[in-house]
């Protein structure tokens, strides 16, 4: 009850109107300046910091949930509409989201998107207000071992986007895993297949492999068909919103969506990638269209779409709670926090609770602003599809690039971007899938990484695995997830033998 | 295997990727060989690239079988010149950019090369075009978002 | 369209936010920061910028990020600038961990020091319930068995990782023998501390403050040669009877082969930033700690910081 009464109060605060016209220009620019590619939440916050520097701390703080979550619906747009994810955690959107939006259901999509954010906003808010204290408890418990249960689960699940051929996926997977080797070992400081390019050593960065592999690879790979099997564009076909089979088809993603990715979001090394990916892989077994899977099924962005964004009120939860920032895009909160001289941590709700209940129900309405300004907006956005061809193409291209030059402006960050993509037309050549390949890239270290740590505190002995009931919860799990689709297999051949 | 008659034809593409397969776990496994430091305790740097190069190997190898069985499928006739002309484009493009041609430069090429390569024939008309794109997110860039793009000739009228 | 009106409110916003009313002064300096944006350096960079602009000290400051390899590629950079007297690079104790550790071809001595900006102190914590109450009770620990005592940190041969070497040194154990964890991010190492996983932790004090005065852990010691003003209850490893000090300075650097006239122009705008008001504001907002040292009393602190860590690095077995 005192919670209610608190967020209650909060509200009176963000409800201000200097406070509401913070969080509406927040809201604004995150969304302008989260649609460029490669310019995720975490730069667009950092980027505008020096903007709210003026204000004072309420009002800056409103600001910048408006612009952390505007930058989050800026990064799916772009992952739809030009199939270049512009940070790891839009990757499964844009798998089935940009398939929709050649199909001219453009519209759908990023309407699943927004209201799929909204909700999944919405309820993790909540979250964030009633459960954050209870939740941050188990989430510091969750030790190495954890983590890399939880990671080998993702991993099994992973075979959802292997498309027709095991040994194809594996081999695209591989490649990624073998990629995520690359650079300084983050345990022990050696660097490891770098062969002497200074530049190797930070790693593969994972959005030059998403955007070469998906929108470099896909212009090339549409160029060379052009002659023979012109790729058709629709911007829109059929209705430009959201059909009533639409919403029946996405309320239930959103909801499990959200149910892997506040929980994992609060997770101090959980991220936003591993619930956006067992969301997709849910969503394809889930589905009862399984068919369009890989064409444009709207469950594939719903579920992603709504994991992305509960997790992303999940990192809010230690760090609100506990001063723990999660996430780049946290940390750089925490400075926004500090330039106050404010520390988040378990004082702040006592010291300054105008604050923190003021900061989260500015959450809940610059959820409700982004809604309101992004639906019109949907709109406008599919037209960019209508312009022609080749100016279409080009322009992706041209925004590739400027994402990568902006961030990392080396010509041999731009070589690889390229040499991606080139990989990335061979690869849709001869009909291996590229997205198991961002996957490996992204989930290979985290797990290499929490399995030696694990190791590590046990002194080499592996038992640590199975001992703790959280790692040997996760690893039944992936053990199930494994063998399920072999047993059923089996049971169908035994059933269609006794008929 | 219903099908009595397999065409024993090796199919190329398929050994070519075994073939990479393999030297890329033969490299893995070498420069795991070759790390001078292991960690004190638990699993050293070399462990997991072990277990990746011989991941590796099983799957070249399994490629091998798969070219002298079915093969992997066999992709549509492509537009080579299309393709050229793009890459021709991204190669330009870094060149530009290391030979410090700057970014609004840079982004012309890369646009009318593109655009060329998806069939349009007005070189001039694109190229322009993207001189302005390239303007356009260059001054963005720099005065709004305080990022700064490589910077050429071109950009250097605009300080 | 619809693109191009918001990013003009954008503009709008953005001038709105960042009018700065000083005289225009005549310098025009070229600021890098060897790490992407967002980062500490780039904090410390785009904080001088801003300082610098406002209290009229440059006429145009312009930050650019030079990624890569712990910063060193952004050094190669600036030593390549030779005698560019308008190029400055933000750098700190990190970047001489990432120069060995790297075997990067390119060294701190090669450039133009100018001055040390900031410091912070590190802290050594234990969680509130843990039996270790001091750091000599620690230093028996490790001195009893360094594989049992894991620590958590940061990077690996980052400052964290460099202090716990420094500890088991001081206090007498095999530095090459400690068990140190490092984590991304100060984040995850604090959570595995209050989750109890680690036996100590190491951080930058800022980091681990709110933890400690909430008393969820316990600063045995700071690194640093006095008591901090905002943490007066934790003592310096000094006082009890470690002979260890240890600071995560920030500073910045020039080009080489500068002229004695451009070096002199760079040294003195630096020290009319680090004299200024909007300066000591930046500090206080963001925490820092003053730690000014000019021309060549810092290059000889840097050069003896350099063989500090170089040593501690072969100690501890990350080079060879």
């Amino acid at each position: 009850m005192d919670t209610l009464l608190a967020l209650l109060h909060g509200f009176t605060v963000a409800l201000e109107p200097s406070k509401l016209l913070f969080c509406l220009i927040g809201v604004f620019l995150g969304t302008a300046v989260g649609v460029l590619p490669g310019i995720g939440p975490a730069l667009t916050v950092a980027l505008l910091l020096p903007v709210t520097f003026k204000l004072d701390p309420a009002g800056s703080l409103i600001m910048f949930a408006g612009i952390y979550y505007g930058g989050m619906y800026g990064g799916s747009t772009t992952a739809i509409l030009l199939n270049a994810p512009g940070e790891s955690a839009s990757l499964a959107t844009a798998l089935e989201g940009s398939k929709m939006a050649k199909a001219g259901r453009g519209g759908p999509a990023l309407a699943t998107a927004a209201i799929g954010s909204f909700v999944a906003g919405t309820i993790a808010t909540i979250g964030l207000a009633f459960l954050a204290p209870w939740l941050v408890e188990i989430a510091v418990h969750f030790g190495p071992w954890d983590y890399f249960g939880l990671m080998i689960l993702a991993f099994v699940t992973v075979s959802a986007t292997f498309g027709d051929s095991p040994l194809r996926g594996l081999t695209s997977l591989f490649i990624g895993i073998t990629l995520g080797l690359i650079g300084i070992d983050k345990l022990t400081g050696q660097a490891r297949l770098t062969f002497g390019v200074p530049e190797l050593l930070n790693g593969i960065e994972v959005t030059t492999l998403a955007v070469g592999l998906f929108a470099v690879g896909e212009a090339l790979y549409v160029a060379s068909q052009r002659a023979h099997a012109p790729e058709e564009i629709i911007p829109i076909k059929g209705s430009l919103w959201m059909t009533k089979q639409d919403w029946k088809r996405s309320w239930a993603p959103w909801l499990r969506g959200t149910a892997f990715g506040f929980p994992i979001g609060a997770l101090p090394a959980g991220g936003a990638e591993v619930p956006t990916f067992l969301s997709y892989s849910t969503e394809r077994r889930l589905c009862k269209y399984p068919d369009e899977f890989g064409k444009g099924a709207i469950e594939g962005v719903a579920g992603p779409e709504a994991a992305n964004n509960a997790s992303a009120a999940g990192t809010l939860v230690p760090l609100l709670t506990l001063g723990l920032p999660t996430s780049a895009t946290a940390a750089i909160m925490l400075a926004g926090f500090q330039q106050y001289g404010l520390n988040p941590g378990p004082l702040l709700f006592a010291e300054k609770p105008d604050l923190v209940w003021g900061l989260i129900a500015s959450l809940f309405i610059a959820n409700v602003m982004l809604v309101i300004i992004n639906l019109p907006l949907i709109g406008l956005w599919v037209k960019l599809l209508a312009i022609p061809q080749p100016w279409l193409y080009a322009g992706i291209l041209v925004f590739a690039t400027m994402g990568t030059l902006a961030v990392n402006g080396s010509p041999v960050e731009l070589t690889m971007l390229f040499g991606f993509g080139y990989l990335g037309y061979l690869m849709r050549r001869y009909d291996y899938p590229v997205a198991p390949m961002v996957v490996g890239l992204i989930l290979g270290p985290m797990a290499e990484a929490q399995l030696r740590r694990a190791l590590q505190i046990s002194l080499g002995d592996p038992m640590i695995l199975l001992e703790n009931p959280g790692s040997a919860t996760l690893l039944g799990l992936s053990f199930i997830a494994l063998v399920a689709p072999f047993v059923m297999k089996g049971l169908d051949k035994f059933k269609a033998a006794e008929d | 295997m219903a099908n009595e008659t397999i065409t024993r034809r090796i199919d190329r593409p398929a050994l070519v990727v075994a073939a990479l397969l393999l030297a890329s776990a033969g490299l893995v496994a070498n420069d795991a060989s070759q790390q001078t430091i292991v960690s004190t305790y638990g699993l050293g740097p070399t462990a997991v690239p072990y277990v990746v190069s011989i991941c590796l190997a099983i799957l070249g190898l399994t490629h091998v079988v798969v070219a002298f069985k079915d093969g992997i499928p066999t992709p549509d006739k492509a537009d080579t010149g299309a393709i050229l002309s793009i890459v021709a484009g991204l190669v330009g493009l870094v060149a530009c950019i290391a030979l410090g041609g700057g970014f609004i430069l840079a982004t012309a090429l890369i646009f009318a090369c593109t655009a060329r390569g998806m069939g349009r024939r007005a070189f001039a008309v694109d190229f322009a075009i993207g001189l302005v794109l390239g303007l356009g997110i260059f001054l963005v860039f720099q005065k709004l978002l305080t990022l700064s793009l490589p910077a050429g000739p071109l950009e250097h009228l605009f300080f | 369209m619809l693109k191009s009106i918001l990013l003009r409110s954008a503009v709008t916003a953005l001038a709105l936010a960042g009018l700065t009313t000083a005289a225009f002064a005549q310098l025009e300096l070229k600021l890098m920061a060897p790490a992407s944006p967002g980062g500490g350096w780039d904090g410390t960079a785009r904080s001088m910028q801003q300082a610098m602009m406002a209290a009229g000290i440059a006429k145009s400051v312009q930050v650019t990020n030079v990624t890569g390899a712990g910063g060193t590629i952004g050094l190669s950079q600036l030593i390549n600038a030779k005698g560019d007297g308008s190029q400055l690079m933000v750098n700190g104790f990190v970047m001489i961990g990432a120069i060995i550790l790297n075997k990067s071809p390119v060294n701190l001595t090669q450039t133009t020091p100018i001055a040390r900006l900031t410091a912070e102190a590190e802290v050594i914590v234990v969680p509130t319930d843990s039996p270790i109450k001091t750091a000599k009770d620690l230093a028996d620990r490790v001195k009893a068995d360094p594989a049992k005592v894991t620590w958590a940190g940061g990077s690996a041969g980052g400052t964290d990782h460099i202090l716990a070497a420094l500890f088991a040194d001081a206090v007498g154990a095999d530095a090459k023998k400690i068990n140190y964890i490092p984590f991304s991010g100060g984040g995850e190492a604090l959570a595995a501390m209050l989750g109890g996983r680690v036996t100590a932790g190491i951080s930058g004090y800022g980091e681990f403050e709110g933890q400690i005065k909430a008393g969820k852990l316990r600063a045995i010691a700071v690194s640093s040669p006095k008591r901090l003003a905002n943490a007066p209850d934790a003592p310096t490893l000094k006082e009890q009877g470690i002979n260890l000090e240890l600071l995560n300075w920030r500073s910045v650097v020039a080009a080489p082969g500068l002229s004695a006239e451009q070096q002199k122009t760079l040294s003195d705008a630096v020290e009319k930033l680090v004299k200024s008001k909007e300066w000591a504001e930046i500090l206080k907002a963001r925490g820092w700690d003053d730690a000014y040292l000019g021309g060549a009393e810092f290059a000889a602190f840097q050069k003896a910081e350099q063989e500090r860590v170089s040593k501690v690095m072969h100690d501890v077995g990350l080079v060879k």
